[in-house]
């Protein structure tokens, strides 16, 4: 079963074409986005996550054929779906633990139990802790986020989506301004991840760290999907490098 | 002073205290900055007064009317700041502000100009409270009480979505909190509770006039939630009890009330804009730290 | 021609309006901020205006007095407190407007200043006619507010259209890190805009105290919230939009009055057109995204 299916998706920001008739399909896999810069990989994933509506196409989830696009993005977190963003957005008054707890089964709108419910019971600690140490964030449990260093932030993120306990995560450029120590520890997270059974699709501009990493690659290029296939495929695809050295 | 002058001003005080932490649940919590607050004092205070003097019902009637007609206008009220923020929704809050005591001014039901007068004591179980320590009891236990739902809505999962919203709300959209209905939760909590206070501040003035709510009521309020400390529940209370009782201290800054307001906010915002005691403060950094034994960030801080 | 005369004063109205918000726009464009305490600088223009008239007895003097004064008096809000909270997040200059704004406003009504009361600014339309056509009619003093507003509004626009100031409170108010990177000097820019914001705020103040003939320390308030009004409806920091959406307040609140009557008083109107505005079309009636 196809866990997400892009259909002939294309947008236009106003008069500027941000994305031309893309159209891919993952499963079972870590799915890599890569292209250059403005290739369109972030309106992407606005769109799968359901944060833009597509100007044309359909996004498919999973095997109830939900189309995304009908959907708000607080409601496609109910589908399994979870994101991070290209620029960090931690809750930065809250602690690390409360973070994550906020991926924890908040209500979508102030139900009963918004409302009587407390959120730190014994039982959400748990389940924050064991995303802490999958995610090696446990030190940091009670540091405001905002305090915490670029590489730690983006970690917390991914801690937070995944508290959502998501059947597919969407990861945004999450290497960006790390060194390639902590690069080679958040490979190991998302691989961790994925033999645990979610998917994972990763927007990534640093080719050696998708190469590495992804089974499949999807290359975009000026909102156009110029190749997909196996690393080494996309590598040696000429026009994959036509468009990495026309940026040069 | 007398004695009694003191119990008027702690009576004020006590229902300012409750204004102050039922504005910082939607502006401190939800991060909704609201320039008009002092409407839904005086949508609470003028639905207990019509009750109280046109229709003669008895208090715990137009106190419990007062809070939930204040609260529900609240959530309409509150419909605006789903499609703007920041600066656009103080405009609104602003607008709201003026347009509700414009109604209280020009609409004859509510007595225009000239106010509703005689607005009887409150009698609850055949006591009356006629001003003095019995009133100064009933605003202090609604004090307590807006203490205690504020302290307890900090708790619930509406709390932590309030924070997440405040923070970042694509962020929030992706952990799955919708905005729109938390916010306007927020305003209309925030107005029940204001409503409550404008019950016991119409009773206990025996009179209400539209200029008792006007924008600059607004700004008093806000400020007292910002010089305490946004978004902390000291924070409202600390700025309450200070900006009440300085003016009353002091005669030359009676006069100057307004200047001295005006002052403080910029000077807050220029040094200490989490306020005197946010949680970011020189004072509550130095008073926690001077306090031994109290449990602090300090020590969880990065390395 | 009832409709052309009502018009016509509706046109007069708007002059005022228009200074107003476009000083406002000015100083938007460039800082992102509400400054509410534009209100004070109108004031104080007016005050300032009345003073001199009182001392020299000449309209046009009192006018320049007026606009330089509320011009340094701008400038001097920016560098003491918004040129500290450019990057702080956006509540937090908001709020020191407001708190400006009430400090202003109270210093204003004590007596060594304007004291609570009003006071009258007897200028007659310096020396203009009256013009008495078959179609509408126009005071000395309507015509005074119509050509004063006309010539700021041309100086304004060869100021920002032909001079380097101009094109950079254009760059300023479009990315304003950008600005910077290319070499505009920021502060400069911001202070210069701020002046001439605040000079031609100073100038609706005159006028407003010249045409009622009453000068008062909260004159101000009513002023500058429609001020806001104005720009939300012209989609903020758009001068021409500003423009527009000032003819079409003047224009309804005009025709308002005759009809509705005194169910509301003729300022709510324009709350009311905010609030709808922010919840139906919170870019503006030109609706920019």
């Amino acid at each position: 079963m196809t866990l997400l299916e892009v259909k002939h998706i294309s947008h236009w920001f106003g008069g500027l074409q941000a994305l031309k008739d893309v159209s891919f399909q993952t499963q079972n896999e870590i799915l890599g986005l890569i292209g250059p810069n403005g290739a369109g990989k972030t309106t992407l994933f606005n769109i799968i996550s359901g944060f833009i509506t597509p100007t044309k196409g359909e996004v498919i989830y999973g095997g109830q054929r939900i189309r995304i696009h009908h959907l708000r993005p607080y409601q496609t977190v109910r589908l399994g779906m979870a994101r991070t963003f290209q620029i960090v957005k931690p809750f930065a008054t809250l602690t690390v633990e409360e973070n994550v707890l906020t991926g924890l089964g908040m209500p979508f709108y102030p139900t009963s139990k918004a409302l009587v419910q407390r959120y730190k019971t014994a039982s959400n600690m748990e389940k924050v802790e064991e995303i802490l140490t999958t995610t090696h964030l446990i030190e940091y449990r009670n540091s405001p986020a905002a305090k915490l260093p670029i590489g730690l932030q983006r970690r917390l993120e991914i801690a937070r989506a995944l508290a959502t306990g998501p059947k597919l995560l969407l990861l945004d450029e999450p290497a960006a301004g790390l060194v390639s120590q902590e690069a080679t520890e958040l490979s190991d997270l998302i691989l961790n991840l994925f033999h645990q059974g979610i998917q994972i699709i990763v927007i990534e501009h640093n080719m050696r760290f998708a190469m590495n990493l992804c089974q499949r690659i999807v290359v975009l290029n000026q909102g156009e999907m110029i190749a997909q296939g196996t690393p080494s495929e996309v590598q040696n695809n000429e026009k994959v490098i036509n468009a990495y050295l026309g940026q040069e | 002073m007398s004695s009694g002058y003191i119990v008027t001003i702690l009576t004020f005080v006590a229902i300012y205290i409750s204004l102050a932490l039922s504005l910082n649940i939607l502006t401190g919590y939800a991060g909704q900055i609201s320039l008009g607050h002092a409407a839904f004092l005086g949508i609470g205070a003028y639905t207990s007064a019509v009750l109280a003097v046109h229709y003669g019902l008895p208090f715990w009637v137009d106190f419990l009317a007062a809070v939930v007609v204040t609260g529900m206008i609240g959530t309409i009220l509150g419909l605006p700041s789903l499609r703007v923020r920041h600066d656009f929704l103080v405009l609104a809050t602003m607008g709201v502000n003026f347009v509700v005591v414009s109604v209280f001014k020009y609409v004859d039901f509510f007595g225009g100009a000239m106010g509703l007068v005689n607005i009887p004591a409150p009698t609850i179980l055949g006591l009356t409270f006629r001003g003095g320590a019995p009133y100064l009891t009933l605003t202090a236990i609604y004090a307590l009480l807006t203490l205690a739902v504020c302290w307890y809505l900090s708790k619930t999962w509406s709390g932590l979505a309030f924070h997440a919203i405040r923070n970042d709300e694509d962020a929030a959209a992706s952990v799955g909190v919708g905005s729109a209905r938390y916010k306007i939760y927020a305003f209309g909590i925030s107005a029940a509770l204001a409503g409550g206070a404008g019950s016991l501040y119409a009773h206990f003035l025996g009179s209400v006039f539209p200029d008792n709510f006007v924008f600059v009521e607004s700004i008093g309020m806000l400020s007292m939630v910002i010089f305490g400390g946004i978004g902390t529940l000291r924070g409202p209370i600390i700025g309450a009890i200070f900006l009440r009782l300085m003016p009353e201290m002091f005669r030359f800054i009676q006069d100057y009330r307004f200047t001295l307001y005006g002052a403080l906010l910029v000077l807050m915002m220029l040094f200490q804009p989490m306020g005197l005691l946010g949680k970011d403060s020189w004072l509550w950094k130095f008073s926690t730290r001077v306090w031994p034994g109290y449990r602090t960030s300090k020590r969880e801080e990065m390395p | 021609m009832l409709i052309l005369q009502n018009l016509s004063d509706a046109l007069i109205l708007a002059c005022t309006y228009i200074l107003m918000a476009a000083g406002l726009t000015m100083v938007y464009g460039v800082l992102k901020v509400l400054h509410i305490a534009h209100a004070s600088v109108y004031t104080v223009g007016a005050f300032i205006g009345v003073l001199i008239y009182s001392w020299v007895g000449n309209f046009w003097l009192a006018l320049l007095g007026a606009m330089l004064t509320s011009g340094v008096f701008g400038v001097l809000i920016y560098r003491s407190t918004y040129f500290y909270l450019l990057n702080a997040p956006r509540t937090v200059p908001l709020i020191a407007s407001v708190g400006m704004f009430v400090m202003f406003t109270d210093l204003l009504q004590k007596n060594f200043l304007m004291g609570p009361y009003q006071r009258a600014f007897p200028a007659a339309g310096a020396g203009l006619p009256a013009i008495q056509t078959t179609w509408l009619s126009l005071t000395p003093k309507q015509l005074l507010i119509l050509l004063v507003t006309l010539g700021l509004l041309v100086m304004l626009y060869f100021l920002l259209t032909r001079t380097r100031l101009g094109l950079s409170w254009q760059a300023a108010s479009m990315d304003r890190e950008m600005a910077a990177a290319v070499g505009i000097n920021l502060n400069r820019s911001i202070a210069a805009n701020f002046f001439l914001g605040s000079a031609l705020a100073g100038a609706a103040g005159v006028l407003v105290g010249v045409y009622n003939n009453s000068v008062f320390a909260t004159m101000g308030d009513l002023p500058s919230y429609k001020a806001f009004i104005i720009i939300v409806l012209g989609g903020m920091g758009s001068l021409p939009g500003a423009i527009l959406a000032s003819l079409l307040l003047a224009i309804v609140e005009n025709f308002m009055v005759a009809s509705i009557g005194y169910v509301l008083p003729r300022d709510s109107i324009a709350f009311l057109v905010l609030i709808l505005m922010l919840m139906f079309r919170p870019n503006g009636l030109l609706g920019r995204e």
